[in-house]
């Protein structure tokens, strides 16, 4: 997902949630912060660099892919942007190497998903837009994993966008970083075959481009992992689903929902503008901000500040070391600690050291796997 | 392109580089046995790699099979380049030239497709290309003349090892994900 969801659409889902416009402003700083916050970022502000949630281009150039880089990648990738559905999904007939990676592919509606938001209730509203960053984008990223893996993430010539006149359209992949996407020729950027498994180039969904992250895209095809088996992935309906979700999320995290349960959406408070919402998707751009941005404006009759990254940077440079933790961006980086821990340890739990040891493991002295009687 | 794979490519230049001198110093049988013992080990290493990749991995993802296909090939060219020990001059020559001349149409052809699809440097692949092939023809021309061709060969070696630690010094190209 880009700007345009991360940001305006967060603001908007909060405010329906009932937050105030100044709040909904903080979550969807936040949840935009997640696309930004990089170790080059944070060692601009000296903020600490393990809050990392995100890795620009150039740290991935140099990036190392033997197991202790792979570690470090999977943790920021899979914690943040693609969040594992099943951590103990199975497969028959293949090692465990595979199963490990396999087990890392995202989808919505997961346990940790649930995980996620529980961990953001009573928490300051910097963790509640890292949450929704992450339940966002496991609806974008969906069936690609936050770890490099050709086995994975590779896609083929057998990938077609369906238009909304049903007709179907073999999307072509080039590798050009400064053409922007061609919306009417179907011609997007994507990164390089590497046949290389640990390659950067097959993290996340960088052999399909960013295509997965328009709303408007409706596309069907051969997932490296599904055997054959085509998938159609619909994202207008699953950015609907999407921007429900979040506002169901937000309202327990207020306290106005009982529990968090998965595959609950809050339709009914979107009703009166379901066709306005679903309009803003499905348009063919390559980014909607402007148009979120004016049904935010309608919606809480506010001007909404544009996303600056460096909006917070004075407040927690300036701050004494010891009172770095009250400022907005000090509250940012505990919550994306904090997530990111329980993410690591979620999949070290399972017996899976893609992501490495969690703290959690060491400090209890844990064995991989010990809680699920493996 | 990572810190390991750089010197992985530098190590290989500067093999590819010492064989060159040595193939342009010393024109003798240890020259084209030791050519013999690093490409066959090298292709060897490369099909091993990747058939244990395909049983491992990559025989659940769609396309999978052309990995194993690729490791059976290479195998299959590791233990002819092996078994040429006994053969000829010539005839070794002539197999070196071959193998460097598709090499060179191979690094042609793959910067055509990167100046179609890809940005980035694909002048630079493409006269790599062109000179492989050039010195490949050279070779051919020169056959008779077996001491001409050695030399042409070995100012080949050079130029790729050359090439090789020079592609591993600059930076690489652009990635994207979500």
């Amino acid at each position: 997902m880009q700007e345009d969801f991360h940001y305006y659409a967060t603001y908007c889902a909060a405010y329906i949630a009932g937050y105030s416009h100044e709040e909904s402003l903080d979550i969807a700083y936040s949840a935009q912060f997640v696309d930004v916050c990089s170790r080059t970022l944070l060692s601009k502000i000296k903020g600490p660099l393990n809050a990392a949630t995100t890795q620009l281009q150039l740290e991935l150039m140099d990036a190392r892919t033997d197991p202790v880089g792979l570690q470090d990648i999977t943790r920021i990738w899979s914690s943040f942007h693609f969040l594992p559905k099943n951590l103990l999904a199975e497969k028959k007939k293949c090692t465990r190497h595979y199963l490990n990676k396999y087990r890392l592919i995202c989808g919505p509606n997961g346990e940790l998903v649930k995980k996620t938001v529980e961990l953001a209730k009573g928490k300051p509203l910097q963790s509640v837009g890292i949450a929704m960053h992450v339940l966002a984008d496991t609806w974008a990223h969906a069936n690609f994993a936050g770890t490099p893996s050709l086995v994975i993430n590779n896609t083929n010539y057998s990938f077609y966008e369906i238009l909304p006149d049903g007709t179907e359209k073999q999307v072509r992949f080039v590798h050009k970083a400064s053409a922007p996407d061609d919306l009417e020729n179907t011609v997007y950027t994507n990164s390089l075959y590497q046949s290389s498994e640990n390659s950067i180039m097959n993290l996340g969904h960088g052999r399909a481009g960013h295509f997965p992250d328009y709303s408007f895209a409706k596309y069907r095809y051969l997932p490296a992992w599904g055997e054959y088996e085509e998938i159609i992935k619909d994202n207008p309906a699953d950015y609907m689903k999407a921007f429900t979700q979040m506002i169901y999320a937000m309202k327990f995290i207020r306290g106005e929902n009982g529990s968090f349960e998965t595959d609950a959406y809050d339709t009914e408070s979107v009703s009166r503008w379901h066709d306005r919402i679903d309009a803003i998707i499905r348009k063919r751009q390559l980014i909607a901000s402007d148009d979120w941005k004016a049904f935010g404006r309608e919606l809480s009759g506010q001007d909404i500040d544009d996303f600056e990254t460096g909006r917070y940077f004075e407040e927690y440079t300036s701050a004494a070391k010891e009172n770095r933790d009250d400022t907005f961006l000090g509250r940012f980086t505990r919550g994306a600690l904090e997530h990111k821990g329980m993410v690591i340890n979620e999949i070290f739990k399972t017996g899976n050291l893609l992501a490495g040891f969690s703290k959690e493991a060491i400090m209890k002295n844990l064995e991989p796997s010990q809680e699920v009687g493996k | 392109m990572t810190i390991f794979q750089r010197i992985k490519n530098v190590f290989t230049g500067l093999v590819t580089l010492g064989l060159g001198i040595l193939f342009i110093m010393e024109r003798d049988n240890e020259a084209y046995v030791l050519i013999i013992i690093a490409l066959s080990l090298g292709l060897a290493v490369r099909a091993v790699r990747d058939i244990i990749y395909y049983f491992t991995m990559a025989r659940h993802m769609i396309g999978g099979k052309m990995i194993l296909f690729q490791g059976v090939i290479l195998l299959d060219f590791a233990l002819l380049t092996a078994s040429l020990s006994d053969v000829s001059k010539v005839y070794i020559l002539l197999y070196l030239i071959a193998i460097h001349a598709f090499s060179g149409m191979v690094e042609i052809l793959r910067a055509m497709e990167a100046k179609r699809t890809v940005e980035g440097p694909w002048k630079i692949k493409f006269s790599h290309g062109i000179i492989n092939l050039l010195l490949a023809l050279a070779c051919l021309l020169f056959i008779k003349n077996i001491i001409a061709a050695l030399i042409i060969y070995g100012i080949g070696l050079v130029y790729s090892g050359i090439m090789r630690i020079i592609s591993a010094m600059r930076r690489t190209t652009f990635i994207l994900i979500g």
